[in-house]
């Protein structure tokens, strides 16, 4: 069964990073100074794709649209056990969704594709189109928010989150595209060896040109104009001091108002 | 500049509150531009919205079939291209839901319209749509402008949009498609519902809640401790049910459990709407975060920027002195 895993590299603003600013043009956030990594959803997507690979025979690939530097979440995958690793040399931060999908469905099409597995969105800009629209663009049927699979001969049984925890449960007819949900697997610890080993690993590069796409199929329908800060704190009243005092103060609100 | 078509959706013959939301913006940018709104809704005996719907709506568009059961996304893609190919409405409007994650994508790339998905806002002036969204974990909010295009879909944020009180009554029309399943290549199976939970945290008075900013799982303990003081139990954001670090009976949020606790405490929870859709029914929220940027403090009643690690352990014993 041959894997095609959609992945792409992303600046860390998680709980666990730091403070974010916008840049001098206004139409991006700084990355000087933040973690850039592959983005999370797209490990879970990794984790899969191989697995199911690694079970089934067939190739594994992974995909992005990005410049040189996105290399590195190529040779994660390379060092996860992907096959190959493809990168569409294109910088497409400023490109709208329909056009990274066009770009995406392209490339995919020139693979081998039994299963094609993207992540359910991204941690950066989370719109969570990409799959689905190259689905459509591929003719494959599809289902989003995955939160578990198994492939048997030619189906493979999805089980897709809905709201409030509860599951939508289908049968769909390889080959299917499916966006993968956080918490399917455990993504694999990859050593530092393996990492190393894959950086002798070549990655296939390719471009606009060669995939046959031009400008006049990428036209944007939808333009970003502006970024700005959220607000600090809207709502909430916020406690200044250092941590004891903030403490302090915070206890006795709560118990003024009754809480406790 | 055009009208307005409002996709409505259900399951377990509750109509999503989403769905009323983007009704009501619909109005609103009706009224603004003048054109008309029409909603539909599909699915088993989807007439019973109707009049609900036909409040706030010009026309109500039932498509009512067997074959269609509370809202799948494939069947449902196949009737709104027609529906929207004939009617050819300027906007088309959902909820950011799980449907409309697996619907709309699909649906503009098959109708040529321009998408944008997970809207807080919406807004129509001088010829231009325009859209806000908030990336980055809710950090930032950006504006989009749609090109002249056709047809536009945008999907918005659960909670963006106030419900107005609306009286009218619209035009209710029946319509029957007969949907089949797209050639069995997606065949829906069923639903299966969510397990039930060692701790019930939908029930409790207080609710300590952990996100990422915890860190490791030993750390778990600092909420553990703080939830004793406040006599209530600890629950989580996604990433740490996802982690495996606590069972997906303690998630609150979207995919999780809906809480109503008197005080909840949020602790390095960013606030992304997934998890916070999940405590709008709590009387009190607190927050601690290193970024006064995290949205949690734009739903939080008080708020700490400040290090989790120092702040929970003096706030448990000043708790405790303040209970002795």
């Amino acid at each position: 069964m041959n894997v095609v895993v959609a992945i792409k590299k992303v600046v860390d603003t998680s709980e666990a990073a730091d403070v974010v600013e916008v840049d001098a043009a206004g139409k991006d956030i700084s990355k000087a100074g933040l973690v850039s990594r592959l983005n999370d959803w797209d490990g879970y997507a990794l984790e899969e794709g191989l697995r199911w690979r690694e079970k089934l025979g067939g190739t594994a690939t992974a995909l992005t649209v990005g410049p040189r530097d996105w290399d590195d979440v190529l040779r994660t995958a390379l060092a996860m056990g992907a096959d190959a690793a493809v990168r569409v040399d294109e910088d497409a931060a400023s490109m709208d969704c329909r056009s990274v999908a066009r770009i995406l469905a392209t490339a995919i099409g020139k693979l081998p594709h039994d299963l094609v597995l993207f992540g359910a969105q991204s941690e950066d800009f989370g719109s969570a189109q990409l799959g689905p629209m190259v689905a459509q663009m591929l003719g494959l049927p599809h289902a989003t928010l995955v939160v578990g699979l198994d492939v048997n001969d030619d189906r493979v049984h999805v089980s897709r989150e809905i709201e409030g925890g509860a599951r939508e449960l289908y049968t769909l007819t390889l080959p299917a595209l499916l966006t993968i949900q956080t918490g399917l697997n455990r993504p694999r610890y990859v050593s530092f060896s393996r990492i190393k080993r894959a950086r002798e690993k070549e990655i296939g590069v390719t471009t606009l040109h060669e995939l046959g796409l031009s400008s006049a199929d990428l036209v944007p329908s939808v333009t970003l104009e502006r970024l700005e800060l959220t607000p600090a704190g809207r709502r909430a009243m916020l406690i200044s001091g250092n941590p004891e005092e903030a403490a302090g103060a915070l206890a006795t609100l709560l118990k003024e108002s009754g809480v406790i | 500049m055009g009208d307005i078509l409002v996709v409505a959706e259900h399951r377990g013959g509750q109509l999503a509150a989403v769905s009323l939301e983007m009704l009501s913006k619909g109005r609103e940018l009706a009224n603004h531009c003048g054109g008309q709104v029409a909603a539909v809704v599909i699915g088993k005996d989807a007439d019973r919205y109707a009049r609900r719907l036909a409040q706030h709506a010009d026309t109500v568009v039932v498509v009512d079939h067997h074959g269609l059961e509370d809202s799948p996304a494939e069947p449902s893609q196949r009737v709104l291209s027609s529906i929207v190919s004939e009617r050819k409405p300027k906007l088309v409007l959902m909820g950011h839901t799980s449907f409309a994650m697996d619907l709309a994508p699909a649906l503009a790339v098959e109708l040529g319209a321009a998408l944008a998905t997970d809207c807080l806002d919406v807004s129509a002036r001088d010829g231009v749509f325009r859209v806000t969204t908030a990336p980055y974990n809710g950090k930032v909010r950006a504006v989009y402008a749609f090109a002249p295009s056709d047809i536009i879909i945008v999907t918005g944020r659960a909670g963006s949009f106030p419900v107005e009180q609306a009286q009218g009554q619209g035009d209710i029309e029946v319509l029957e498609y007969d949907v089949e399943q797209d050639g069995q290549r997606k065949v829906f199976e069923g639903y299966v519902e969510p397990e039930a939970s060692d701790v019930d945290i939908a029930q409790a008075k207080v609710v300590v809640s952990v996100g990422r900013g915890i860190k490791d799982s030993d750390k778990l303990e600092l909420a553990e401790e703080l939830a004793s003081a406040l006599g209530g139990v600890v629950a989580c954001s996604r990433p740490i049910v996802d982690y495996g670090w606590l069972p997906a009976g303690r998630q609150v949020g979207q995919s999780g459990k809906t809480v109503t606790p008197k005080l909840y405490v949020a602790l390095g929870i960013s606030g992304a709407f997934q998890h916070v859709v999940g405590l709008t029914g709590a009387k009190m929220i607190v927050a601690v975060n290193k970024d006064p940027h995290a949205p949690i403090f734009g739903v939080a009643d008080y708020g700490i920027v400040g290090d989790l690690f120092e702040v929970v352990p003096a706030l448990t014993q000043k708790v405790r002195e303040l209970k002795a």
